[in-house]
């Protein structure tokens, strides 16, 4: 019997074997690990296509203008939510404990340039970024176009990642560091409304250390690069119809999210080990 | 010349395409035909390169598609125009673009060559000064045949046309018919249709074959056919069924 | 001049464009969360029980292993970014609080959210969203069945049962996770983590964290829902939902946490 049509069976049905109950734990994370090989391999291809191929500038800006300025709203609220949020709740705290609030503008700096600001920044990309991806390339696989690419001899990974990873690289920086500003300054107004702080005392760089600003930049560069090859990957693997893009871009936004907390505990471990061997 | 040779597909681990093997001598033009699900469209894509099978080969002109490289595949590419069952014009591009696409893929043209290739395009498909149109601009049939524009506009030697009157209305789909007569009339090209549209292919086609739950149940030219005594390919081809509907 | 005057109109009809948009939005939201309440009306209670289970089954299964993921993730990340600050003063002690505090209030249930609204609410939509495109939600009205009971109903009990569910297990595997990397990578002892968030996160913080957990599956499901309702044109409209569902939940997701912050302190 040929191997490949044992295979039909029904995935709700209760395993009855100790076999098929085996394989049930090992389909997982078999499927995980597909997932992640498809990941590296689309990675790969975009880099080998980067250097290789030719640059189209025009779809480069196109992707530019579709991630940074159709972002920048939708980070400037919730990013702008998140300072007055932090500081609420690390004014009160410090106010309960310490009763001291000299320092909050300065600590708040740096934890935003560690830690929230590209983090957060990175998880609203993966759910506006990522999920317009995986749904737009979705719907070429769907429609046939990718296929339509491939026949006029265009590489998709080439026509359609690259300069999709290229700008996300690039806005996931930008949008960060505006994503800094923009939570700095309504961390600062809640200060001064809810706590009385002077602006003045708020704004404070001497903690600021270039450690700060590296880790704020690495992992800014990392979450850019995951989420365009994560978003990509899952919607080149469309199959099925609508059906078939909303489950794509569920993956996105879910591999996406899970890649940029995965890559903080990654480069916030790594740094704190750096910052070990230094001093 | 295209030679299928075994071909085997699986999804799911139930078997799509089982041991189909047929040749497509050069000129020929064959009609796919069978019923919905049958593996019509997936042969197509896997004798083009674009889904590789589990099984058998492909030679078109003595070379392996499944062995190629990215770039010898591309070459190969070059020489194969597709009409694609739901248009695939790019969305993102106007009507003149998508057309000119494939010429500035495969490079060497200059931009006035390119302009005046496509010009003479939409002139030949009879809806002439639409290039700065979106593809959602258009109605079904137009996409059609923009779509037919940009399969043939490197005068490729072998075509696919994987149902090119898929959801037309029977006047849309005889223009489509008279369009695809006229590319076979011209000569030299290799071609494999598929339709449902009986009518319409026998004035395009000189061999039939017929799949049938990814087996090959009948390849013969049109005397054959006709001839034939196979129940399902007989039914199919003067289009009635005396089953029983099971309830 | 006919040009000037509608190159002077564009930035007006675009402006007027998006607060239609809005406004449609905001309008359709309410009256699903209308539409909500009065199916949660004592008198109109019509719930298909298997069903309610089937959904919770199904929301839970699908989110619970990034859920824990996330959270031992986090716990661990909270635990190095405090950790950075615990050394520099020598307060070894404060380390549970400063990260037990962190998570317990905000981190956890925002990032446990934001993982749900990912996995869950996407879902949710892109299946509603499905069922609309292909006319299945049409079928259900032409056999007179009501989409909101007989859809929407079971999904949203199943989804804020579910937040809520995932936010304890959240929260529990997110300590440990702090507890095991302030060992490994800190060389605090975890007892010493312990007894600090013992002794200084009270209950009030998991409290407010988890009330916290309640509202964002509400809005997850309102929102997830609404859009999957809202669908149109196919498989690209499937995929526009899902963004504007993911978009929209993470949006209401810090509204939400910042005015529980500013209407508790």
């Amino acid at each position: 019997m040929d191997s490949g049509s044992t295979k039909t069976e029904d995935p709700r049905r209760e395993p009855t074997t100790f076999r098929e109950f085996l394989a049930s734990l090992g389909r997982p994370f078999v499927e995980i690990g597909d997932t992640v090989r498809g990941i590296f391999a689309v990675f790969g291809l975009t880099l080998y296509y980067m250097v290789r191929g030719r640059t189209r500038w025009k779809a480069i800006f196109e992707q530019l203008h579709e991630v940074g300025n159709r972002s920048v709203i939708f980070i400037a609220v919730t990013l702008g939510f998140l300072g007055m949020i932090l500081i609420y709740q690390s004014g009160y705290q410090a106010q309960q404990i310490t009763g001291d609030l000299q320092m909050l503008g300065g600590l708040f700096l740096q934890l935003l340039l560690r830690e929230f600001a590209p983090t957060i920044t990175a998880m609203m990309l993966a759910t506006r970024v990522a999920t317009g991806m995986a749904a737009q390339i979705g719907s070429m696989v769907v429609t046939e176009q990718v296929d339509a690419l491939e026949m006029s001899a265009a590489q998709p990974i080439d026509y359609l990642v690259v300069p999709r990873f290229i700008a996300t690289t690039i806005m996931t920086v930008v949008l960060s560091i505006f994503a800094v500003l923009v939570a700095y300054t309504a961390g600062a107004i809640t200060a001064q409304l809810s706590f009385g702080l002077n602006v003045r005392t708020f704004v404070d760089m001497s903690f600021i250390g270039w450690f700060d600003v590296w880790m704020g930049l690495t992992k800014a560069v990392a979450y850019g690069m995951a989420i365009p090859i994560i978003a990509c990957h899952a919607g080149l693997n469309v199959f099925g119809g609508s059906a078939g893009v909303g489950r794509a871009t569920t993956a996105a936004v879910v591999n996406a999210s899970l890649a940029v907390v995965i890559l903080d505990f990654i480069i916030s471990g790594a740094g704190y080990v750096i910052l070990h061997l230094v001093s | 010349m295209i030679r299928i040779e075994n071909i085997t597909k699986y999804h799911q681990g139930r078997p799509v395409l089982e041991d189909v093997s047929f040749t497509i001598a050069e000129g020929s033009n064959v009609g796919l035909i069978g019923p919905g699900g049958s593996g019509k469209s997936l042969l197509l894509k896997i004798v083009c390169g674009l889904v590789s099978p589990d099984g058998g080969k492909v030679f078109i002109d003595d070379v392996d598609v499944h062995s190629l490289t990215p770039q010898e595949l591309a070459d190969l590419r070059f020489r194969i125009g597709m009409l694609f069952q739901n248009y695939a014009l790019f969305d993102f591009m106007n009507v003149g673009e998508n057309i000119a696409f494939p010429l500035h893929q495969e490079g060497g043209f200059s931009d006035e060559e390119i302009d005046e290739r496509v010009k003479q395009a939409l002139i030949d498909i009879s809806l002439p000064g639409i290039d700065h149109l979106f593809p959602n601009e258009l109605s079904g049939g137009m996409k059609k045949r923009v779509s037919f524009a940009r399969a043939v506009i490197r005068r490729p030697p072998i075509l696919f046309y994987d149902d090119p009157t898929a959801g037309l209305d029977p006047v849309t789909s005889s223009k489509i018919f008279i369009l695809l007569e006229k590319m076979k009339v011209e000569g030299g090209v290799t071609s494999v249709t598929i339709s449902h549209d009986i009518q319409g292919i026998k004035s395009i086609c000189d061999r039939f074959a017929m799949l049938e739950e990814g087996k090959l149940v009948f390849l013969g030219d049109h005397d054959e056919i006709e001839a034939c005594e196979i129940p399902v390919v007989s039914k199919f081809w003067q289009g009635y069924s005396d089953d029983e509907l099971e309830i | 001049m006919h040009r000037l005057v509608s190159r002077l109109q564009l930035p007006f009809s675009i402006l007027g464009e998006k607060a239609l948009k809005w406004a449609n939005i905001t309008g359709g939201l309410i009256l699903l969360t209308w539409q909500i309440m009065l199916n949660l009306l004592p008198w109109n209670w019509n719930f298909d029980g298997p069903e309610i289970w089937r959904s919770m089954y199904r929301v839970g299964v699908q989110s619970f292993p990034i859920v824990v993921v996330t959270a031992v993730l986090v716990g661990a990340i909270m635990v190095i970014q405090s950790g950075l600050y615990i050394e520099q003063y020598q307060a070894h002690g404060l380390l549970g609080w400063g990260a037990g505090y962190a998570i317990l209030r905000e981190v956890g249930p925002i990032l446990i959210g934001l993982m749900f609204s990912g996995r869950v609410g996407a879902n949710n939509t892109a299946e509603l969203g499905t069922m609309k495109v292909t006319d299945q939600i049409d079928a259900l009205r032409a056999l007179a069945i009501d989409p909101v009971a007989y859809l929407v109903m079971p999904r949203f009990l199943a989804m804020i049962v579910m937040m809520f569910l995932l936010v304890v297990v959240g929260n529990f595997t997110a300590l440990i996770g702090g507890a095991v990397t302030s060992q490994v990578l800190l060389g605090v002892d975890m007892m010493l983590f312990y007894q600090s968030v013992v002794t200084y996160v009270l209950l009030d913080d998991l409290w407010h964290g988890l009330i916290k957990s309640v509202m964002f599956g509400f809005a997850i499901a309102v929102i997830s829902c609404y859009f999957g309702l809202a669908t149109r044109g196919g498989a690209v409209g499937v995929g526009r939902a899902v963004n504007a569902s993911v978009v929209g939940s993470a949006i209401a997701i810090f509204a939400i946490d910042y005015f529980v912050a500013f209407g508790t302190l």
